[in-house]
């Protein structure tokens, strides 16, 4: 009951907003860019909203749990991607005046068929980040309020496809700005209900952490996807038969079992950091394995130079007015996005000490919204629940409006260029695709998840940009090669990490995460085949084009950028 | 093709050098930050034990430190770069 009045509001504003977009949309600008005059401010806070996913809002607090402090390097990923889009990016591809990623390319290359591996990139891309999504938003609605998985699937996938095949771009703009200020919120507030409410001894030990080895009392611990553990002493389990002990060895928990572990029985293996051990406790990751920092490299990498590359975000800041605008937008996002950053860690060490139970089930991602009930059985805890289940379902919908969009601009417009209409339509079948590849992937690794979109935008869009802007004797043939071998070669890997065989040390990080080395061999490549060939000569103009401010550099246009930012706002909101 | 005018020419190519030469402290600063801080974390394990409001001082610093230093980068470099294109 208390979830439907959660998520109906949510659901309901954004398709409201998603209406209000429609009056204005007459043509395909309109639809992709919301006819590019959003304002720095609104459009930085629509950046923000649109990337903080279900990945931000619940995973790096899982991931915590799960992985220990170091998780808390991706957030810093997410934000520092923002830094090297101001420096590199930002203005020069607003100015190319192109409306998409494969757009870009083309204008800067001449090549049709970039422009079409550049449209293929953008749907893996998408695929691979829009799923998760859907996923998290299925496994939330479950661990709340005990619906099927692929209700939460569906209903994600409805509302979003609803709101875009209407509004387009100008309606995913103000529903994602609207949703960034909501998600702070829903996200600071019951953090702050938590650190106060808390009782004195849970707050000690969610500072002091000890390595998680014996159940304190009974603990029911529900499955919700298979889990293999290993039982390293003879360990008691509870049922309603009366108290049972197994013996040690591996214990195979499947989809939908119940096993309550008797109080003072020894916590069973599941892999990864032992939660709360010394491992767990350094802001490393993967200190265990004896190569932390490359793993923590390997993963700062990834999200700094894949946020780069990332189709959505970057398809935002061909909304901006222009150049200096999107260069603003960049600018205001890093702050935006270090105010939310700072509350993660604080469900990440409170749902350590309140709720154990999930680092056996595996659903860590459900922790942020498993917490205020074990700190309030009563009315406050069901609303906070309630609140941060809103909040979650906002960051699926604002991410996966942004990715969808640019799936359906890939298929409509780069790849089978058509009007208005089609479009639309394209939209609906793109969410209809990701509800449908959503719903087996319940149970894959949420940090792999996370990262490998990133991955492959950083070995594929991340080189294509940063050499298309900065260096002048980039080749079509280049381009290509060094896109095509990014691609391959980071989804390879990490499909090799999931399907094959198990590798340990240091390769078995570099397989998983492997952008230190795909980013520089997809730049090599890039960089090789170009100097082999010879870019034609309007290449020189070509680049140089996208450095060139809009305004030549008169008195009187420069107060006009100097007015106050909220005056523009409320202008833009009022028309 | 792209072309452009001879004046716009030259002042892309001068807007080109002048945002290259300021771009580069700028991403040298932020991944010094970003990929130097894990380096002291790793050599200095010593920060987790030493603690500030009963927090581990480690903590805090991946918690609390990269945020506002990065925000003050991004506001610093983009006051540098639309200097560059004031003149």
């Amino acid at each position: 009951m208390d979830i439907a009045l959660a998520v109906t509001p949510v659901v309901l504003i954004t398709l409201l907003i998603g209406v209000r977009g429609v009056a204005a949309m007459r043509t395909t600008s309109d639809f992709l860019v919301a006819s590019r005059r959003i304002s720095p401010l609104v459009n930085s806070a629509a950046v923000s909203g649109e990337y903080l996913s279900a990945a931000s809002f619940l995973g790096v607090a899982g991931l915590v749990v799960k992985d220990g402090m170091g998780a808390l390097w991706y957030p810093v990923g997410f934000t520092a991607g923002y830094v090297a889009m101001l420096v590199l990016v930002a203005a020069p591809l607003r100015r190319s005046g192109a409306l998409t990623v494969p757009d870009f390319a083309e204008a800067r290359l001449a090549s049709p068929a970039l422009r079409r591996i550049a449209a293929v990139v953008v749907l893996v891309i998408g695929t691979i980040y829009v799923v998760p999504q859907f996923r998290t938003a299925g496994l939330v609605l479950t661990a709340v309020g005990h619906t099927p998985y692929w209700v939460g699937v569906v209903i994600a996938g409805t509302a979003v496809s609803v709101t875009l095949a209407l509004g387009g771009m100008r309606a995913a703009t103000y529903v994602q700005a609207f949703q960034f200020f909501l998600k702070l919120l829903l996200f600071l507030v019951p953090a702050l209900w938590l650190v106060l409410h808390v009782s004195t001894a849970d707050r000690e030990a969610a500072l002091t952490p000890v390595e998680f080895t014996r159940f304190t009392h009974e603990t029911p611990v529900d499955f919700q996807y298979g889990v293999t553990m290993v039982l390293r002493e003879p360990t008691t389990i509870v049922s309603a038969a009366g108290p049972e002990t197994l013996a040690p060895g591996p214990l195979t928990a499947h989809r939908g079992d119940h096993l309550t572990f008797a109080a003072g029985a020894r916590v069973p293996d599941v892999g990864g950091a032992a939660l709360g051990g010394p491992a767990w406790q350094r802001p490393l990751l993967d200190v265990a394995t004896g190569y932390p920092l490359l793993a923590t490299w390997a993963v700062l990498i990834a999200t700094m130079l894949g946020t780069m590359g990332l189709p959505h975000v970057l398809m935002r800041f061909h909304t901006s007015p222009d150049g200096r605008a999107a260069r603003r937008t960049a600018a205001i996002t890093v702050a935006l996005l270090g105010v939310f950053y700072l509350f993660p860690g604080i469900y990440g060490v409170l749902g350590r000490v309140l709720v154990p139970r999930i680092y056996l089930s595996g659903d860590t991602d459900t922790v942020v919204v498993a917490l205020p009930s074990q700190v309030d059985t009563g009315w406050a805890g069901e609303l906070f629940t309630a609140l941060l289940t809103a909040g979650a379902f906002a960051a699926f919908l604002a991410t996966s409006l942004g990715l969808l969009l640019v799936m359906s601009g890939a298929l409509a417009y780069d790849l089978m260029p058509g009007g208005l209409r089609r479009l639309r339509f394209t939209v609906v079948f793109a969410a209809i695709a990701m509800v449908v590849l959503a719903l087996p992937s319940a149970r894959l690794d949420a940090g792999v998840l996370v990262t490998w979109g990133f991955t492959v935008a950083a070995s594929t869009f991340c080189p294509l940009l940063v050499l298309g802007i900065w260096w002048p004797r980039l080749t079509a043939a280049g381009a290509i090669g060094g896109v095509l071998t990014g691609l391959v070669a980071s989804s390879g890997s990490i499909l090799f990490a999931l399907a094959g065989p198990r590798l340990g040390g240091w390769p078995a990080i570099l397989v998983a995460q492997p952008a230190p080395w795909s980013v520089p061999l997809a730049f090599g490549v890039m960089a090789l085949v170009s100097l082999r060939g010879r870019p034609p000569s309007w290449a020189g103009a070509a680049m140089l084009r996208l450095h060139l401010d809009e305004r030549p550099p008169a008195p009187s246009s420069a107060p006009a950028y100097r007015s106050s930012t909220v005056r523009r706002v409320a202008r833009r909101l009022n028309r | 093709m792209p072309r452009l005018r001879a004046a716009d020419a030259e002042r892309a190519a001068v807007l080109y050098r002048v945002q290259r030469r300021r771009g580069l402290p700028a991403l040298a600063a932020m991944f010094a930050l970003v990929l130097g801080l894990p380096v002291v974390f790793a050599v200095a394990p010593g920060l987790d034990s030493v603690r500030l409001w009963g927090i581990p001082l480690s903590w805090l610093m991946i918690v609390v430190l990269p945020y506002p230093v990065m925000a003050a980068l991004a506001r610093w470099q983009l006051r540098r770069a639309e200097k560059a294109e004031d003149r």
